[in-house]
């Protein structure tokens, strides 16, 4: 009954309402010449019901002569109805065509992550390979505008997306590799940081530390220089080998004995905005309704008006949350200081570093809990490091001319 | 019932096929006591807000009830809708 009454609606039905008549000879009269008939109501010898706009149009001679129709109702017969207003409905034609061509096309552009000749170059790739402002939105497709971009420029990520009728470029950059010193370039290996040497490993080079020594960052383990055995010069060769050093790595930390916590009470609290350019006007709810509050906020675009116009709703919502003060036992905290002191250990070694000895005290007052310690570790401390011979020959030949 | 819409009844029942397409008795369907729907009628004799009668080939369908209203007629079937309390059948003089 519903699909039929909705299907009506858009068709159009006539309102009938009858005060003095016999009502059941009335719709006797209607079912015999087949017009149907629905939502009858009957109220003090005074009757209503609709029939379909089709129907009264075919038998009009007959209703108007036994009944007045109240009313017309229907989304044809307005539409109809805008036949008469001719003005209004072309404007209304050109504004749904208008507003179907601005939202469904391309009218900029927009580069993110990379230099304006970068830019400028994108575009114009765009421009050859037929895409030029504006454009319908069909005809873009990303994964092969993607696959373009990044097949003609040395960029690490593309990522193209659309947003209203705006077209989005992400790219990042390529980060420029470390030079990488070449095998047989003349090198030598210096510490990395301060430590006691603990084994020499020289396999090209000269080693100029021994085992035991104390070496400061920077200085230099094996030398890229050694003297010729055959004509008493120095020659620079490539240095190769690995130092391993004694290193040590001190650590203080504390924890809090009693902790304030947040904790959701699950009350919230909705404040709606109206943004216009950048510019927010709250609409409904109310700023701050709680002492203590976690708040979490995102933004509704309105479909088409958002495309357009730089109007969009934001959503903020306030979730009320009670502080509780909890009591951290003494080996969670322990725990917890050990797991962050290994954790700062690993981000300044290597991954085969190797823990020679660990010295770890806990102590405690009032408040805190508290972790000293000391970590020996052995590890490669050497780094190569690309030497240069010094530019004796230009100022000799210089001086023979 | 006429002999003869007897007979058609007895032969659709026979045939197991729809009793309505041979016979011109009608169909009666209810749902609950809010919703009756009457196939194959003549047309209405009386409606009211309290009781509706309803014209069918041998028989007429008095519904009693309260706040009753017509959610559709045509020329095949009658919904009538409202608070059901008394279907009587009784057979035309």
């Amino acid at each position: 009954m519903l699909i039929f009454k909705l299907m009506y609606l858009i068709r159009g039905y006539v309102v009938i309402r009858r005060d003095d008549m016999n009502s059941e000879k009335l719709l006797n009269i209607l079912r015999r010449r087949n017009i149907s008939v629905w939502d009858v109501e009957k109220k003090d010898k005074k009757i209503k019901f609709k029939i379909s706009y089709e129907d009264y149009i075919k038998h009009s001679d007959l209703i108007n002569e036994i009944v007045k129709p109240e009313s017309k109702r229907g989304v044809l017969l307005k539409l109809n109805k805008l036949k008469l207003r001719r003005g209004f409905s072309i404007g209304l034609l050109i504004l749904i065509i208008s507003l179907y061509l601005l939202t469904s096309m391309i009218w900029d552009v927009e580069v993110i992550g990379t230099n304006q000749p970068n830019t400028n170059e994108i575009i114009r790739l765009l421009e050859k390979n037929k895409i030029k402002l504006p454009f319908a939105l069909s005809q873009i497709e990303t994964k092969k505008l993607e696959t373009l971009i990044y097949d003609n420029f040395q960029f690490k990520f593309v990522e193209v997306f659309v947003e209203g009728s705006k077209l989005i470029i992400f790219v990042r950059e390529r980060e420029p590799e470390p030079a990488e010193i070449k095998s047989n370039e003349p090198s030598s290996i210096i510490a990395l940081k301060n430590a006691i040497v603990n084994k020499v490993i020289a396999k090209s080079g000269q080693a100029v530390v021994k085992e035991g020594d104390v070496v400061y960052e920077g200085q230099t383990l094996i030398m890229g220089i050694v003297k010729n055995k055959n004509s008493e010069e120095f020659m620079m060769v490539p240095s190769e080998g690995t130092v391993y050093g004694k290193t040590y790595y001190n650590f203080e930390m504390k924890e809090e004995k009693i902790r304030n916590v947040n904790v959701s009470t699950n009350k919230s609290n909705a404040v709606y905005y109206l943004i216009i350019n950048g510019n927010s006007i709250k609409i409904i709810g109310d700023k701050d309704p709680y002492e203590n509050y976690n708040y979490r906020e995102r933004e509704i675009n309105v479909p088409l008006v958002s495309n357009i116009a730089d109007i969009s709703i934001l959503k903020g919502v306030y979730y009320e949350e009670v502080i509780k003060k909890i009591e951290i036992d003494k080996e969670t905290a322990h725990n917890k200081m050990k797991v962050s002191m290994y954790d700062e250990l690993l981000k300044s070694c290597d991954e085969d570093s190797r823990i020679l000895k660990s010295n770890i005290n806990f102590s405690e007052d009032e408040e805190f809990y508290y972790l000293i310690a000391q970590i020996e570790v052995i590890e490669d401390i050497g780094e190569r490091i690309r030497i240069y011979p010094i530019a004796k020959e230009k100022t000799e030949e210089n001086v023979e001319e | 019932m006429s002999k003869f819409n007897n007979f058609r009844s007895k032969l659709a029942d026979e045939l197991e096929i729809p009793n309505n397409a041979l016979s011109d008795n009608f169909e009666l369907t209810m749902h609950g006591n809010k919703k009756v729907i009457i196939e194959n009628h003549l047309g209405l004799t009386v409606y009211d807000e309290n009781m509706v009668i309803i014209n069918t080939n041998e028989q007429n369908i008095t519904i009693k009830g309260k706040k009753f209203k017509i959610e559709e007629i045509n020329s095949y079937k009658v919904i009538v809708k409202g608070n059901i309390k008394e279907i009587i059948f009784s057979i035309k003089e």
